[in-house]
């Protein structure tokens, strides 16, 4: 296997874990996140739930700085930001960003390049990596989200679930330390949702380190290792799947469930 | 047989020998015609480029500049740029001939107007790609070079192709400071057989299926385009 | 600052090539925009012959370029008996032009009239002419009014074309001035900054009209 994906296994956490301490986000005098922490172990899956406006997001979003927190401090997989700086140094940004894979909601795959050229690009501008070297990588992840015989296709000619595995394809390929997903399923069919959800689910067996924003309550459940429960901009508890889904400790919590769940 | 026509007699109808030799006098000018459309345009988009970079810029007075720019280029008539940088740069000891005084006048022109084109482009790329981009660790250069700029381009095609013929007709004042475009020749030809109407009507038919040229040329390009990558 | 000393000097004589500048352009779309807008209803026609003739007209005055079509009025109308003014030549061919491009901008505006607007205006009874002016005509002329703004502005900056049939206008003028002084840069640096400046003042009373037609709109 061509990938580094450590194993669920590893016995202390290594280098390849998410440590975010006290992390906050505000515009002005409008907090949109406060006092946030996660401790991940390498191998780890963790879920995030929680009504839409609970700042799920935008967490997501700081852990690689596509939005820049404004206090509080990052480590994954060796780099560390503190959100006090005004701006991270390039070379931990950097770093940050080849040390975390994402995956989008609108999938967000390069309309204009072929499902071959959206793996291989990135590998070779930010790894540098041979033609020969990123094609092999990119074929080599392609079985394995299942779509091999698409590499020559433009992502418009793909189905919605089928350019979603892509996209993860595309994040894998520069072997990150942990992958983080943005809502991978809001945009299918549930139907369609299944076969992405599936692909996460072989990531998840493989060792993978995973952050998920999800309303998936299977998903979180059945794969997930814990569950970050947030609401308005701060995180309302986090526990095992199984706990947080049956015996919930916080109130709103509870709430939460109920409504979805009754859905 | 190019004896002047007079008043008195309607010299617009032309003999079948007269047709041909004033349209082989104005097609000598398609040359400079297509030279002066193609290197302005080429230019022009290169300058434009860069404007439009400069109008993303993070610091507020370059942006200011590159709008002043974009805007004073464009509220003077084109001719009076050609008179100008032709009449008026020689005082900067910057003789320019006819020609290229064409190429850099409507270069400056062609440059705010390709820079405004570039910008509605990059306008409409979703924010989620830079993100996709950016997620995947690739830099601001190398985002711009491999992923934006290209989908902006497919976008600003067609008003590029559209824009490449309103410089083709543009291109017809060149013959004002004297380049030995379409136009001139037909004013050639119109002084010196009195055949103003053949004369012009055969020039513009020229202009008309040159325009016709470059929107077949550009309809093409983007229906491969789209046909390649599905993208509407 | 010699230049401001030239500048000052010279205004006083750009003054009537500017004047000479506005009223070409104030004749060009008052003869334009209705022209343009009959050449829209008669693309519109059920008449073939009618459409065809308007399909001709359109792409002549939008195919060549501005100088072209001056040229083509100023050297083969004489041929043709017609004697005109440069003035008048310059009117016409502007008219033509700016005809051409209006006429676009009519039939993109009438398109953009929901369909529905037509049906409700037959069935409440009106005739097909009074039902198009009452109902469809006002709508599509705020849709088409913007870009035919823009248009005017166009058509000022193209009467400096006129200068090349010596319509003593504002190039003219200019031209004039920098044959007896060969001030060449002073000259038509003036000459540019005048034309930027009105056309600028042209660009934000479009702007404000904009404004206040959207607002009518919501």
């Amino acid at each position: 296997m061509a990938l580094n994906l450590g194993t669920r296994t590893s016995p202390i956490p290594i280098s390849g874990g998410v440590h975010v301490s006290h992390l906050g986000k505000s515009y002005g005098s409008n907090k949109v996140l406060s006092d946030v922490n996660l401790k991940m172990q390498e191998g780890e899956v963790v879920s995030i739930i929680g009504p839409s406006g609970a700042g799920k997001s935008t967490f997501l979003r700081c852990l690689n700085y596509l939005e820049v927190p404004t206090e509080g401090t990052i480590t994954i997989g060796g780099a560390r930001v503190c959100a006090d700086d005004s701006r991270p140094d390039k070379a931990s940004l950097d770093h940050l960003r080849k040390v975390t894979g994402m995956v989008f909601q609108s999938f967000n795959l390069f309309p204009h390049l072929t499902v071959m050229e959206n793996i291989t690009l990135p590998q070779r501008k930010v790894l540098r990596a041979s033609k020969d070297r990123a094609e092999e990588v990119a074929q080599s992840l392609l079985k394995r989200v299942g779509l091999p015989e698409k590499a020559k296709e433009y992502p418009a000619r793909l189905s919605g679930g089928q350019q979603q595995r892509i996209a993860i394809a595309r994040a894998l390929a520069l072997s990150p330390s942990v992958m983080l997903f943005d809502e991978p399923t809001s945009a299918l069919d549930p139907e369609i949702g299944l076969e992405v959800l599936a692909v996460m689910r072989d990531l998840a067996d493989e060792g993978m380190t995973m952050l998920v924003v999800t309303h998936e309550m299977h998903f979180a459940r059945d794969v997930s290792d814990r569950i970050m429960v947030m609401g308005n901009g701060g995180v309302l508890e986090t526990g095992p799947s199984e706990q947080v889904m049956s015996d919930p400790s916080h109130e709103r919590t509870r709430q939460f469930l109920k409504a979805v769940l009754d859905r | 047989m190019s004896a002047p026509g007079s008043f008195s007699k309607p010299s617009w109808i032309g003999s079948g020998t007269m047709i041909l030799d004033i349209f082989l006098t104005v097609s000598k000018g398609i040359g400079l015609t297509l030279y002066i459309t193609a290197a302005s345009l080429f230019f022009g988009g290169i300058v434009g480029l860069f404007l439009a970079a400069g109008a993303q810029s993070r610091f507020a007075l370059l942006r200011l500049a590159v709008a002043a720019y974009v805007n004073v280029v464009r509220v003077i008539p084109p001719i009076t740029w050609l008179f100008l940088i032709y009449f008026g740069l020689p005082q900067f000891a910057l003789k320019l001939s006819t020609l290229e005084a064409a190429i850099v006048g409507f270069s400056v022109i062609a440059s705010a107007f390709m820079a405004e084109i570039y910008r509605s482009g990059l306008l409409s790329i979703p924010v989620g790609q830079r993100e996709a981009a950016h997620a995947l660790g690739m830099g601001q250069l190398t985002t711009a070079r491999w992923v934006i700029t290209p989908q902006a381009f497919r976008v600003a095609l067609p008003a590029i192709a559209t824009y490449a013929i309103g410089l083709l007709k543009d291109s017809a004042l060149a013959s004002t400071i004297g380049v030995h475009e379409i136009t001139y020749f037909a004013q050639q030809s119109a002084k010196q057989l009195h055949q103003g109407l053949l004369s012009f009507a055969l020039a513009g038919a020229l202009y008309i299926i040159l325009s016709l040229v470059i929107a077949v040329i550009s309809r093409r390009i983007h229906v491969r385009l789209r046909q390649k990558t599905g993208v509407a | 600052m010699s230049f401001l000393n030239d500048w000052i000097a010279w205004l006083p004589q750009l003054g009537p090539g500017v004047a000479i500048s506005l009223q070409l352009t104030g004749m060009a779309l008052f003869f334009g925009f209705p022209f343009g807008l009959l050449l829209a209803a008669m693309a519109e026609s059920r008449l073939a012959t009618l459409r065809w003739i308007s399909f001709l007209i359109v792409e002549v005055g939008r195919g060549l370029p501005a100088l072209v079509l001056l040229y083509l009025l100023y050297f083969s109308l004489p041929d043709m008996g017609v004697i005109l003014t440069s003035m008048t030549t310059a009117v016409i061919a502007l008219s033509w032009n700016a005809g051409a491009y209006a006429s676009e901008y009519f039939r993109a505006g009438l398109s953009a009239v929901p369909r529905g607007q037509k049906e409700a205006a037959l069935t409440s009874g009106f005739s097909r002419w009074t039902g198009f002016r009452l109902v469809i005509l006002p709508q599509a002329l705020r849709i088409s009014t913007p870009p035919l703004a823009g248009l005017a502005v166009l058509v000022f900056q193209g009467s400096a074309l006129a200068f090349v049939i010596a319509v003593p206008e504002l190039m003219s003028k200019a031209y004039e001035i920098s044959s007896m002084t060969f001030r060449y840069l002073s000259v038509f640096s003036l000459t540019a900054i005048v034309y930027g400046l009105i056309t600028w003042l042209f660009l934000a009373l479009v702007k404000l009209l904009e404004v206040r037609l959207s607002r009518h709109l919501v």
